[in-house]
Parts: C-alpha cells; structure tokens; sequence
C-alpha cells in the first residue's frame, strides 16, 4: 500500500531583508505510512516545525511535493484544497492559545463538522459528545468554557477539534511540550490509543526524544533545515550514526542517577540558517546504511 | 555539618490560598538541593520567600516559619526577620538567583557587560576599572568564548545559551554562599542545557557554594543534585539522597511522578511504540 504522506523534495525559505533568506526547509523527502508515527527531532530552528506546516500548506512551499493520499497538495488552489484539509489536522503546543476564550469547547470541536458539512442540527452537538468521550472527557463540559479546564483537559479538547473530521494525518507540533509530566503521560497514552483505534497516522514533532522513543516508530532528526539521519526508531536511538544524532542523544539528560555522565564543558552552538544575498546551504547527501535507515555524508 | 540556608516550617499564602505549607529543607556549602515538583506546587513561590521576593508586587505573605541563613560571619540570621534595606545588601550578593528565561532578566539597552558590573559596583564597591576585570574573569569561568568582545554585546546580540552564561556569571559575580536557579535550563535546547548542566557542576565545585536548583524535569534532578525535596500541592511529600528517591521512593506521589518520566533507552530491544504504565495516584 502506498504511504499516506510523500514529500519529495520539499523547501521553504523566507526573505529576511537585505536580500537573505533563511532556508527553513531545504529538500526535505520522506514519507508517512499509514497508521505510523513519524517524529521529526531537532532542536529550535531546525525547521521542524516549518516542515509541519508547510506540509498542510500553512505555509506556501516554495519548492517541492505534498502528496497526500496520491494527490499533490503543494500547488492546490484554497477550495480545491479544502476537501483535502479534512484529512489532515494539527495539535499545538499551547492549548489555552488555541482554543476562543469566549466561546464554550464544544462549539470549537463543532467548527470543523459544520465548515467540512459532516453534521448539521442536533447531530452537531451528539457528534461533539462523541469526541469528548472518545478523548477522555465528559460529554456535559462542552459548555464549559476554556479558563475552567487545566491545561491536560485543554489539550484533550484539542484533539478532539482535529479528530472532528476524521482525519488520516494528525500533526501534533510539540503537542506534549508544556503539559506537566504526568500529564504528559496520560496524554501519550491517549494519542496511542487513538492510533490504535482509529488507524491515524503522527508527524509528531518533537524537541523531547526520550517522549520520541516511547511513542514513534519511526524518525528523521533534522538539522539546519536539513534532515540528517531518517530511519526506523529503533536504528536511530539505538544505532544512531550521524554525529549530530549522537549528540543529541548525548545531551538527554537521563533520570537515573547512577547513569550520571561528566559533560564536556563545550560552548558550540548551531549556525545560524539565514543566508546573505548570493549564497546558498550545501545540500546533504543521504545514504542508506540499513534497510530504510538514511544517514547525511559527513565530509 | 551546619547547614548555610536551613528553611524551617515555612508557610506562603496569597490571600486565602496556601501557595507552601510547613516546608522545611537544609542546603549544605558544596552540596546540590533539588526541589522538584509540577505546575503549582509551590517550588517557585518557595525559592522566591529565601530572596523574599515573594513579597514585592505579587501580595505573597511569609505566613509563619523561618529561613536561617549562615552570614558570612557566621552568625545565622532569620532572613523573614530581616527589613528590605538587610534583604537589597543580601540578594544578589550572599545569596543570588538565576531565572528561567534570561531574555526577561537582563535590560535590553544595556551591554551585558555593564549590567554583570553594576553588580560587583554596588555589592563589592569596586570602581568601574577593577568592575570590568571582575566581569572579564566571570565571563572566561562561564565560559563565554571571546569574553572581551562579547562584554559590549547587547541581549539582543546572543543566544538563549549564552545569555543563560551572563546571568550566571552576574549571579556569580559576588562569591554567593548561595546560588538559587529556578529552572535555569527548561527554555534551552537539550544540547545547550547539556553544557549549562555541565558548567553548573564544575562551577559548585570551583566555588563551593550551595545549589538550589527547582525543576520540574526529573533528568535535571538525576543529573545535578546530591539531595532532593519533592513537592506537591504546596507540601514536601518525600525527601531523601537523590539515588534514594530515584530508586526507593516511598510515597504514592513520587512513585507515580516516576513512572510518568519518559527515560531515554527505556525502549531499548522493543521495535512497537509502547505507552506508559501510569501508576494511579488519587490525592
């Protein structure tokens, strides 16, 4: 069966004066297989989160393919690609930014249906019931309004607005990030659940890799706008072979005590992705050392 | 040996709310105190009352309870006893704190320079040349490469990463016996927390003053600290040497916190994505 997502040579780069420009996303491919979780890892301004809305056009990509369920999205007009929106949704990082203080929960859960046509009347509000329950939550605090739930409860709230229209891919933009560990926890486990039933697909964006390594199967760290290593979860955290994974891996900080390392006292830092006028970022060159597992040349 | 800040019995409200109830801990010269806990626990409002900021701007009140603090002549003094013009000779001084986000604790038109000097200025009452010496040297201890060039740098000029070095050399600056970092690498990248991690723990060694450090990362913990408070719902639930609470932690509390802690390798040998086992925990 083919992959759900196929990105081919995707790039985003925006102007920045004085003739820069940062290459945010600079050909990136990968794909996205159905019922899978993807991460992509890196830390801030790796472009991940560009990646992720460039991919549900957020963003205009200014090169390169979309392909969502074998139709190319990257160059689709607004109404040709409202039928294709339906199956793609996204979760952000800060809940309480994303929902209307002023109108209860449910009414933001019941958007998405009567925008896409999926319930009209009374169905509305049972279809809303529907995913609060399916999410965790009690039907009744659909009428409750955003400033009375914790941030857990929020968040919940919010997937149950991107799973209101049956979506394929779920995006899930450091969707875990703010939430308080234990709670973090219990939301996970939801989303695991979810994929499990439902059959979803996760890009799931994510600077926290040990959040990674329990919830995807497979990764692409990206560094620079570039991704550098892509592969199955347990190549990459496991057998990890690009010195920037290794780093990265390194620098998790390891809730055992006795696995206390000493930290080179280094003071480097990741270059800047902005580009002045006339240059350009050198494209890395993937290699495949294992079975679907991609690793950047290091010259 | 005598502890350098002893928090005994201390009790913070704002208004009817109790924000820290009865919580007491020691912090030894040389030694890493980590207070841990989640959103509104209290860890923060409790770091806030020893610098007695608590009180400036957000209506907190020291309801009961004592914070000990050994001056440097040795003498202990009630730091809640203590009027504002004691507390301005103290903080910043004997006792200093780093914050979470560096961006907001450092003026933007000032050179980061200027601003570790007042410092050392108003505290050591060293003139503006012997000042810019002891920034120099702050700045090379941190590790700040091209210490003379970035002095005259501005904020706006420097990284997440190296802004987080300048609030620790100004917060160093003054040989504190105490340095407070309330979560000092939660907005660093995991890379740049690394070396700040790193450079916190060669520093307490270099300047052998005490650490207390709150997070809520439960990695930091394991990295950094020699003994650990864990805090919830304003009260210390359990307290202990860190491979104690990691390893045999007693209380429900601590015990479900851990288990919701993703660890790195924890999914070494599985090839499916797997959730976690919650421990329930009704309070």
């Amino acid at each position: 069966m083919s992959p759900l997502v196929e990105v081919r040579d995707l790039c985003k780069q925006f102007p920045v004066g004085a003739g820069a420009t940062v290459y945010a996303v600079e050909g990136v491919s990968l794909e996205v297989g159905r019922g899978e979780t993807l991460a992509v890892v890196g830390e801030s301004g790796c472009g991940k989160s560009t990646l992720a809305h460039t991919m549900i056009r957020l963003h205009d990509p200014t090169s390169g393919q979309v392909v969502l369920d074998g139709v190319d999205i990257s160059t689709l007009g607004n109404r040709a690609l409202r039928e294709h929106r339906r199956k793609m949704q996204i979760i952000f990082q800060d809940p309480f930014a994303s929902l209307d203080p002023r109108r209860p929960v449910g009414r933001a859960v019941a958007e998405p249906l009567l925008i896409h046509g999926m319930a009209k009347g009374d169905e509305v509000d049972e279809k809303v019931a529907d995913l609060f329950v399916k999410v965790g939550l009690e039907a009744d605090m659909m009428r409750q309004y955003p400033h009375q739930f914790s941030g857990g409860q929020r968040q919940r709230v919010c997937i149950a607005r991107a799973l209101a229209t049956n979506p394929q891919l779920v995006i899930a933009d450091e969707a875990v990030s703010a939430l308080d560990v234990s709670i973090q926890a219990q939301v996970i486990n939801l989303m695991m659940g979810l994929q499990a039933d439902l059959g979803l697909s996760y890009l799931f964006i994510s600077h926290d890799l040990a959040v990674v390594e329990r919830m995807s199967h497979r990764v692409a760290v990206m560094y620079l706008g570039q991704i550098v290593e892509l592969g199955p979860r347990r190549a990459i955290f496991e057998n990890p072979q690009h010195s920037y994974t290794q780093r990265l891996l390194d620098a998790v900080p390891i809730a055992d005590p006795r696995a206390r390392r000493d930290r080179p006292l280094l003071t480097d830092e990741i270059p800047s992705p902005v580009w002045p006028a006339g240059t350009s970022p050198e494209r890395v060159v993937m290699r495949e050392v294992a079975p679907g597992h991609l690793v950047a040349d290091e010259g | 040996m005598e502890p350098v800040l002893s928090v005994r019995g201390l009790t913070v409200t704002f208004g009817s709310f109790t924000a820290v109830e009865d919580v007491s801990f020691d912090i030894h010269a040389g030694q890493t105190l980590a207070v841990v806990g989640e959103s509104g626990s209290g860890k923060s409002v409790t770091a806030l009352s020893i610098m007695r900021l608590v009180e400036l701007g957000t209506r907190g009140k020291i309801e009961r309870g004592e914070i000990l603090f050994r001056a440097p002549d040795g003498e202990m003094i009630d730091l809640v006893q203590q009027p504002e013009g004691e507390m301005r000779a103290i903080r910043g001084n004997q006792i200093s704190m780093i914050f979470q986000e560096p961006l907001t604790s450092l003026n933007p038109v000032y050179s980061v320079g200027d601003q570790v000097a007042e410092a050392v200025i108003l505290h050591q009452g060293l003139d503006k040349e012997a000042a810019n010496e002891r920034v120099l040297e702050m700045f090379r201890l941190v590790r700040i490469p091209e210490a003379e060039k970035r002095m005259v740098q501005f904020p706006h000029e420097m990284s997440g990463g190296m802004r987080q070095r300048v609030m620790i050399a100004m917060a160093l600056s003054c040989d504190p016996k105490v340095l407070i970092a309330d979560e000092p690498t939660t907005a660093l990248d995991v890379t740049i927390q690394a070396q700040i991690l790193g450079l916190m723990r060669d520093l307490r060694e270099q300047t052998g003053a005490a650490v207390l450090i709150i997070t809520h990362d439960m990695g930091v913990v394991a990295e950094v600290a020699d003994d650990v408070v864990v805090m919830n719902r304003a009260n210390v639930v359990e307290r202990g040497p860190v491979t104690q609470i990691f390893e045999a932690a007693t209380e429900p509390y601590t015990r479900a916190l851990l288990a919701s802690v993703p660890r790195l390798g924890s999914m070494a040998g599985r090839d499916e994505p797997a959730p976690f086992d919650l421990v329930e925990y009704q309070p």
